[in-house]
């Protein structure tokens, strides 16, 4: 999870690095740390690191790992001929290893050679049938080929083994909203929300996503789901606040006449708007009017 | 760190030295043979004495507290991470490949 203090770390270190400040392993390990992906600087300055022996052999163990890193990153740029050296030398290095392995398929991957791909995960399965990367890998390639519905399949598949594995409900989610099936989404989402419930990007995903599917009951917990991401915030998330304003709105345009909790709403209302001018007036006071004009055509009556 | 530590050691000498004084002192009551009413007024100030300095010391030698707030900037997610287990290579970056012609010396 990248939160505010790494994120601002993050940056610094990439100002530094890109006016050539030093700092270059410092930001790759700070990028392999929070799962960011930057490949085209991790290829830039891990392969200036690995060039220059004296800094390559300063780093002790952890070259391999850098090894591994640059290699990836190599592939994400279609630098294959960087990827392939890599993965030679670590091959030499460790001709054994299944972590090797896997490198290798991942490069036919970026190859696009699908069908050679698929038949070395199999036989790594074969090795080690519960070996999650390489199951993960193999919904990659179905994804890659543009066959979803196999993707689906596949991630269920793995879900019933590995159930408690967040990242893949969480990416089971993505591509249902990416179909725009929002029903099983909302399912997966809850999965991802009960796993890690102190993240507030879940619980605005989840928000987000009921208030696509509408209907009053499913806009009355967007609202709750946008609040509790406030909640969890400080109020420091400009999205939940819109989408409180956006969700009272359509409450009250639905359930017009039936006004049962009305005062509430619009008290949450009005609190999320002074928020919002709060937050427009400090950062960008040139889109303040754009704001409450955008705003008054909001309906809360 | 250092002062913390030595307030620390200094905190538990005297901790000890308050259990030796009413150990010492029991066995006086004993010769003396009067009943044990309380520990004396020199112990009492030596424990407390103790206590403040060996708590001061447990509070500043491990280091600063960490937030435990959600929404401080230490704990407040501001991005998710790249699903990178999930991750695919036929994106845009196929058709911008760069210009950087990078070489790996082997």
């Amino acid at each position: 999870m990248v939160t505010k203090t790494e994120d601002t770390q993050l940056n610094r270190l990439e100002n530094q690095v890109d006016n050539g400040g030093g700092g270059a392993w410092e930001y790759l390990c700070l990028i392999k740390k929070l799962k960011v992906r930057r490949p085209e600087k991790v290829l830039k300055y891990g392969l200036s690191i690995l060039n220059d022996s004296k800094k390559r052999s300063s780093l002790g163990s952890e070259e391999w790992t850098l090894y591994e890193q640059v290699s990836i990153a190599a592939m994400d740029c279609q630098c294959l001929n960087v990827a392939k050296d890599c993965i030679k030398v670590l091959q030499k290095k460790f001709p054994e290893s299944k972590r090797v392995a896997r490198l290798e398929a991942i490069l036919l991957e970026a190859k696009g050679s699908w069908t050679e791909a698929e038949k070395a995960y199999t036989s790594l399965l074969e090795d080690n049938p519960i070996d999650q990367l390489i199951h993960k890998r193999r919904i990659a390639i179905a994804k890659a080929q543009g066959d979803i519905s196999g993707a689906i399949e596949l991630l269920n598949k793995y879900l019933e083994i590995f159930m408690a594995d967040h990242d893949a409900w969480r990416e089971l989610a993505d591509i249902y909203v990416s179909l725009q099936m929002y029903k099983q989404a909302v399912f997966c989402y809850e999965e991802v929300i009960l796993a890690q419930p102190t993240v507030p990007l879940y619980h605005l995903a989840y928000a987000d996503v009921l208030y696509t599917l509408g209907g009053l009951e499913n806009l009355q917990t967007a609202k709750k789901y946008y609040a509790s991401t406030i909640d969890l915030t400080g109020g420091k998330n400009t999205r939940a606040l819109f989408g409180i304003c956006l969700c009272t709105s359509a409450i009250a345009q639905l359930s017009k006449g039936r006004n049962k909790d009305e005062k509430e709403s619009s008290e949450l209302h009005s609190l999320a708007v002074t928020a919002l001018e709060k937050d427009y007036k400090n950062t960008a006071p040139g889109k303040l009017p754009l704001l409450t004009a955008a705003l008054k055509s909001l309906k809360i009556s | 760190m250092g002062l913390g530590f030595v307030v620390g050691v200094v905190g538990v000498v005297i901790l000890s030295h308050a259990a030796y004084s009413t150990i010492q002192y029991r066995s006086l009551l004993k010769i003396m043979e009067e009943e044990f009413s309380g520990p004396p007024m020199n112990v009492v100030v030596e424990l407390l004495l103790g206590l403040v300095l060996c708590m001061w010391a447990a509070l500043t030698v491990p280091g600063n507290f960490l937030s435990i707030k959600l929404d401080t900037d230490e704990n407040r997610m501001v991005s998710l991470p790249g699903n990178l287990d999930f991750m695919i290579f036929n994106h845009r970056g196929k058709v911008f490949s760069s210009e950087m012609d990078m070489k790996l010396k082997i």
